[in-house]
């Protein structure tokens, strides 16, 4: 039945959403609104459900003390202290001055912090793949490495040459590497939607 | 790993504040600039302004993450300027969680500085992501009675796409671009982004992209916000001293591990060459 159900949803959905992007219905784009806005309750649904079990489960750990309690309680207290921010009796919600506090000087900076991390770790993994001697390994920190020498920043007619690399490199074979990515994802996504709607499974071939 | 390498590894990551704190102390900012000698990107950013109409209305996708948004806001600051002082109006809307929050801050910061607030037309948030640019698209097009639609007074005669990783541009392009027509997208992103991105700038589906540092700084530098000036912080772009330094670096350490590595490779192929 479960088995029956969704592929029969995503059929429906698929076509009609397909096919209000080809034609022009009032009828036809009232219903496909329809789905779209229903799309949009579940994922809220979803996004709200997420925290709540994140929620659930570090308040958890931190009950039978397994885990990681130290951050199961930074956890719990930074959504706390969100919740608070915007939910107490005369907060603006979302845009109270105090969320906006936590967001601009905590997260952010946090966020950012975090990003920037992976400046180091990037380097240290591609030092430790490396020793690893794998092949792939190899051949990617080489091609980083080449990256990385164009990207130098020096004048003269050496810096121009570097520069022009980097520009043909980043339009012809980086290019082309994601444009045939782009392509290939479009193409089995389309593939997969095809044998979606045609019910054809894996053990129909 | 032997000890000499494992405080080696302990002692990287001090050394390298040490040499980006010794780089910015030497005051390396004050004679490197980031502008590209290049200023393509910023032209056709400015292109794609000067296109529109009088009293435009600018439909802004907010949707940075926090952990790159600290590489893309000056030049995100300086665009919202440039355009309030065009007379444009902004409706921001967001369709991540990163990208509201972020939005607020701003929207914020706009309000405290001398931003007309009749300008500025908060859309808010919506859940969903691909689904909820698909209602956008719809709502501009007046399909239904969606909240967006219900509060721009016309159509956007442009959409200004503030990306991040987990949404921007390209969703922009595959969702809103084939249901609205002959909406013009620019795009400020990321460098992370920028690979993915060029193949639509350049088969001219986002009318313009800012996607390096150097772009950016190209833009601020020519932008011109006049009164809103103040809305930019010019000392907040990303250091060209600490970009030098973290290059020479990972220069260094991926050449070194590299050269260890080819070193190690002949030295296990020299045996059978002889044999």
């Amino acid at each position: 039945m479960k088995r029956a159900t969704i592929p029969a949803l995503v059929v429906v959905v698929g076509v009609l959403v397909l096919a209000d992007l080809l034609l022009v219905n009032d009828s036809l784009s009232e219903l496909a609104g329809v789905a779209i806005d229903a799309a949009i309750l579940v994922a809220a649904g979803a996004a709200l459900a997420a925290v709540a079990s994140l929620a659930v489960r570090r308040a958890r750990d931190l009950w039978r003390r397994r885990g990681d309690p130290i951050g199961a309680a930074l956890v719990l207290a930074g959504m706390a202290a969100m919740l608070i921010a915007g939910l107490r009796p005369g907060a603006a919600g979302a845009t109270d001055p105090a969320v906006g506090w936590l967001v601009a000087a905590l997260l952010i900076p946090i966020g950012a912090t975090l990003f920037g991390l992976l400046f180091v770790t990037t380097l240290a993994a591609s030092r430790r793949s490396l020793a690893s001697r794998s092949r792939e390994a190899t051949v990617l920190v080489g091609a980083a490495l080449v990256v990385l020498l164009m990207l130098l920043p020096i004048g003269g007619v050496v810096g121009e040459r570097l520069s022009d690399a980097a520009g043909w490199a980043l339009a012809v074979p980086i290019g082309a590497v994601f444009r045939g990515m782009l392509i290939g994802v479009a193409i089995l996504a389309a593939v997969f939607a095809a044998r979606t709607l045609l019910g054809v499974g894996a053990t129909d071939e | 790993m032997s000890e000499r390498s494992a405080l080696a590894a302990r002692l990287a990551p001090l050394l390298l504040v040490g040499a980006l704190a010794a780089a910015l102390l030497a005051g390396l900012d004050d004679r490197l600039t980031l502008e590209s000698a290049d200023d393509g990107a910023a032209r056709a950013v400015t292109a794609a302004f000067d296109a529109m109409p009088d009293d435009a209305l600018v439909l802004v996708g907010f949707d940075p993450d926090v952990g790159t948004y600290a590489e893309i806001r000056p030049t995100v600051r300086a665009v919202l300027a440039d355009l309030l002082n065009r007379g444009a109006t902004l409706g921001l809307v967001s369709l991540t969680p990163d990208g509201r929050a972020l939005a607020i801050a701003e929207l914020a910061r706009m309000d405290r500085s001398e931003a007309n607030p009749r300008q500025l037309i908060d859309l808010g948030f919506l859940p969903g992501a691909e689904a909820a640019l698909v209602a956008v698209a719809r709502g501009i097009n007046g399909g239904s009675q969606d909240p967006i639609r219900a509060d721009l007074p016309s159509p956007p005669d442009l959409a200004v796409v503030i990306g991040g990783i987990d949404l921007g541009a390209r969703s922009w392009v595959e969702q809103v671009q084939p249901r609205i027509d002959g909406l013009p997208i620019v795009a400020i992103a990321p460098t992370v982004l920028l690979p993915e991105l060029e193949p639509y700038r350049a088969s001219g589906q986002l009318a313009a992209l800012i996607g390096t540092p150097r772009d950016g700084a190209a833009y601020r530098a020519q932008a011109e916000l006049g009164r809103l000036e103040r809305m930019v912080d010019p000392a907040a772009g990303p250091s060209p001293a600490a970009i030098i330094v973290g290059l020479l670096v990972a220069i260094g350490v991926l050449g070194q591990a590299f050269g260890s590595r080819l070193a190690a490779v002949m030295r296990a192929a020299r045996p059978r060459d002889v044999a």
